[in-house]
């Protein structure tokens, strides 16, 4: 576990820079790259860099099933799906209406950020503990696992059913839609 | 803490149903597949009668689900509709799907998430089971694998829908990062505590109601509904149009009402710009088209129209800023007795388009002509839904225009009733087009066309139901009254 | 490293995302970029988890949501990537421009 004090710890402060720059500069090439194939190994650079986030955070089981299941699985699929369907250099131009939409795109960055700047969390009535302040806050997401396995197979248990209905009514139509018949 | 696990019954037995017709798939022959919508049917018909019988209220995981009169009245509704489709998709199954198997036990799914939409009261279960319904129709609409139509719908749908849900996903966690909470009750407690709303609270509701649009099919976003109706399965549109709307509004019925009712100034405005948009694009955009399927694509958008209007018109706002929740309950009953009367006259109108297209494949609105010749009973079901739809007097389609506009004008929104009406007069030109098809036009086919068995006692039930519906409303009035009471306490 | 750049981290990420779907024309894409999209809703939540000072009961429920994110996009995704795979096999192209024949 990562101990108390993490932010204001420098290697963690420069990491997390490090991530985050290099998150943000891959999904800007996973938009813009013009190969299919290159765009896709941006991606799970990207994934990669959530997962770092998560780890600095003290969030491991959630970096763990993030590395598995981003990098492992979708991934996977992703390459897959690009070598199966042979587009690797072709298809890959952008809409005619590209100005139109980066500014939609742009809009709502801006949008976001002034929201972002403007609100002052630590004025917020709500079930957080008033004492904390934001800037001297330390991330505790620690030791969390137990409670979260309890809470997922007590309170969030039909979720957790649901979701396997999901996965199986997922499986059987992809597989229906995409399985030949003899 | 227990949990009483018998309120989830139905659900179990529905899930129980699907994994049975999946495994029955397995094990039986080519040539018998052709009974498994009968194992589904009969199953769901027994499924009912159990939740008839054995309703209880309560709640189950301190409070992530609510069983009430709502929910229950719901759930039947769903167990119903759910049995048309099957029934209706029979034929169709039968000559154009491969995985008979799979298609029936998807649907089944879909039921299932149907259900647990209206009985989930916290947004992250509310969000499973909008997915668990979503990837049963994306799958569903792109099941006719060898038609390009179907294909290419089913390709729009789940990326338009994977975006949605991605919208719907940062809203929800907005939410929780400004309330802490995603139970309904809580986030009505929490946004009366607070004094001014957080502008990135605002950002959280505009993305989740963004998303929710997209699943209800409402202007701006709005664009996907024609084309993904026009390429899938028939028996799917006719889903599309009834279930995965029925499913979204009672969900966002219960969203709103509550949690949200105490914030009405805040959020009412939005509600009736999309609504006035959402009336007008629907029903002018239907005068033009040329495939039947299209046409009550853009219809079924305005019919979102009116109940967005009454969704706006659940509270009503004083001059001096505050919120009176009077005439709430009236409201929610025209919303309720709106949406059924909608899927039943859609059904009728879906079943009988279903009919002809399994004798001649064809669904553009020209081959409808001389239907009256070929087949009276298919054109007088046709015609009394189309006049259902557009609101004539008789039919459920002008009783439950008559409730809901009223309950909207007694909220002091009479201009919005008036644009209701407005466009109720425009989409009656488009809907006697196809009447005028069917009874003047004379069509190049004059052979009589077959109507199955099953189809026509479908189509028999649902033309009673349309015109007891119109005729007599009490009945229902009176188990719809039960459910707002339900949801506003 | 405060609540503030989780935020600003997830808004470019979720507008990347939104820029990438609105401006792509290969369906592959399109899913890439919703999953961008959902990265940074997992940031957003994670940051929110983090720094907010919820108690430990609101805290695990915001992993729970993450996981949540995280299982249904995977499922999503190889649906989708089914459906992309039929129109390619019946079709020999996955750009959303050349799906063309519904049109009113």
């Amino acid at each position: 576990m990562i101990s108390q004090g993490i932010a204001s710890s420098l290697t963690v402060e420069i990491s997390f820079w490090v991530i985050s720059i290099s998150t943000i500069l891959s999904a800007i090439a996973v938009v813009q790259i013009k190969d299919l194939f290159r765009a896709s190994l941006f991606l799970i650079l990207t994934f990669l860099g959530v997962a770092g986030l998560f780890i600095l955070l003290g969030a491991e089981f959630l970096a763990g099933i993030q590395l598995m299941i981003y990098v492992g699985a979708i991934s996977v699929l992703i390459i897959f799906a690009i070598l199966m369907t042979r587009e690797i250099e072709i298809s890959n131009q952008s809409h005619y209406m590209r100005i139109l939409v980066s500014m939609v795109a742009l809009g709502f960055m801006l949008l976001a950020i002034s929201l972002i700047t403007s609100t002052d969390w630590n004025l917020i009535d709500s079930r957080s503990f008033p004492q904390n302040q934001t800037d001297e806050i330390i991330a505790t997401v620690q030791n969390s696992i137990p409670t979260l396995s309890k809470m997922l197979l007590t309170e969030y248990v039909l979720a957790f059913e649901m979701v396997g209905v999901l996965l199986l009514a997922a499986v059987l139509g992809a597989l229906a839609l995409v399985r030949e018949k003899k | 803490m227990t949990n009483n696990f018998s309120l989830l019954i139905p659900e179990f037995l529905v899930t129980g149903l699907a994994f049975l017709i999946l495994s029955l798939d397995l094990f039986v022959s080519e040539k018998r597949k052709d009974y498994l919508v009968w194992v589904g049917v009969i199953g769901l018909l027994i499924i009912l009668g159990i939740t008839l019988l054995t309703f209880t209220n309560g709640i189950l995981y301190q409070g992530l689900l609510v069983f009430d009169d709502y929910t229950n009245l719901f759930r039947i509704f769903f167990l119903i509709a759910g049995i048309i489709v099957l029934i209706s998709s029979n034929e169709f199954v039968k000559s154009n799907i491969k995985y008979k198997g799979e298609f029936y036990g998807i649907l089944i799914f879909t039921i299932l998430a149907g259900m647990l939409l209206s009985s989930s009261s916290e947004l992250l279960t509310a969000y499973i089971s909008l997915e668990l319904l979503s990837f049963g129709l994306y799958v569903l609409v792109a099941f006719d694998r060898y038609n390009m139509k179907s294909n290419e719908s089913g390709v729009k749908y789940v990326l338009l829908g994977a975006f949605s849900s991605a919208l719907i996903l940062y809203g929800i966690s907005n939410i929780y990062g400004v309330l802490g909470t995603t139970r309904f009750d809580e986030i009505s407690l929490m946004l009366t505590s607070i004094d001014d709303l957080n502008p990135f609270l605002i950002l959280g509701f505009i993305f989740l109601f963004a998303g929710l649009g997209f699943k209800l099919s409402a202007v701006p976003f709005h664009m996907w509904a024609p084309d993904v109706y026009e390429g899938s399965p028939l028996p799917i549109t006719a889903w599309l149009s009834v279930g995965s709307k029925v499913a979204t509004v009672s969900l966002v019925l219960r969203l709103f009402c509550e949690s949200l009712l105490q914030i009405g100034n805040e959020w009412q405005l939005i509600i009736i710009v999309l609504s006035v948009a959402t009336m007008l694009i629907g029903n002018l955009g239907a005068l033009v088209q040329k495939n039947i399927k299209r046409l009550l694509a853009f219809s079924s958008i305005g019919h979102m129209g009116y109940i967005l209007m009454g969704i706006s018109a659940l509270i009503s706002v004083n001059e001096d800023g505050s919120v009176s929740t009077e005439m709430t309950v009236l409201v929610i009953n025209g919303i309720i007795f709106y949406v059924i009367a909608y899927a039943i006259t859609n059904f009728a109108a879906f079943v009988s388009v279903i009919a002809v297209f399994n004798h001649s494949g064809q669904d553009s609105i020209s081959d409808f002509a001389g239907l009256s010749k070929r087949s009276p009973f298919l054109s007088l079901v046709l015609v009394c839904s189309m006049f259902s739809l557009a609101g004539l007097p008789v039919f459920a389609g002008f009783t439950s225009k008559f409730y809901l506009f009223n309950a909207v004008g007694a909220q002091d929104l009479l201009w919005l009733v008036a644009l209701g009406i407005v466009t109720s007069l425009i989409s009656l030109y488009y809907y006697l087009m196809i009447a005028r098809q069917m009874y003047i036009e004379k069509g190049a086919d004059s052979a009589p066309i077959k109507v199955s068995s099953s189809i026509r006692i479908i189509l028999m039930v649902l033309l009673v139901a349309m015109i007891i519906g119109g005729g007599f409303p009490s009945p229902l009035m009176d188990l719809i009254q039960l459910a707002s009471e339900a949801l506003i306490s | 490293m405060t609540i503030i750049h989780f935020q600003f981290l997830s808004a470019i990420l979720f507008s990347l995302g939104l820029y990438g779907v609105l401006a792509r024309r290969s369906a592959v894409l399109i899913l890439m970029s919703i999953e961008l999209m959902l990265n940074a809703v997992n940031i957003n939540l994670i940051g929110f988890v983090a720094f907010r000072g919820f108690g430990q009961e609101i805290q695990t429920f915001g992993q729970v949501l993450i996981i949540f994110v995280i299982t249904i996009a995977a499922a999503e995704l190889a649906l989708a990537i089914a459906i992309i795979l039929r129109i390619y096999r019946n079709k020999n192209s996955v750009n959303v421009d050349e799906m063309n024949i519904l049109k009113g």
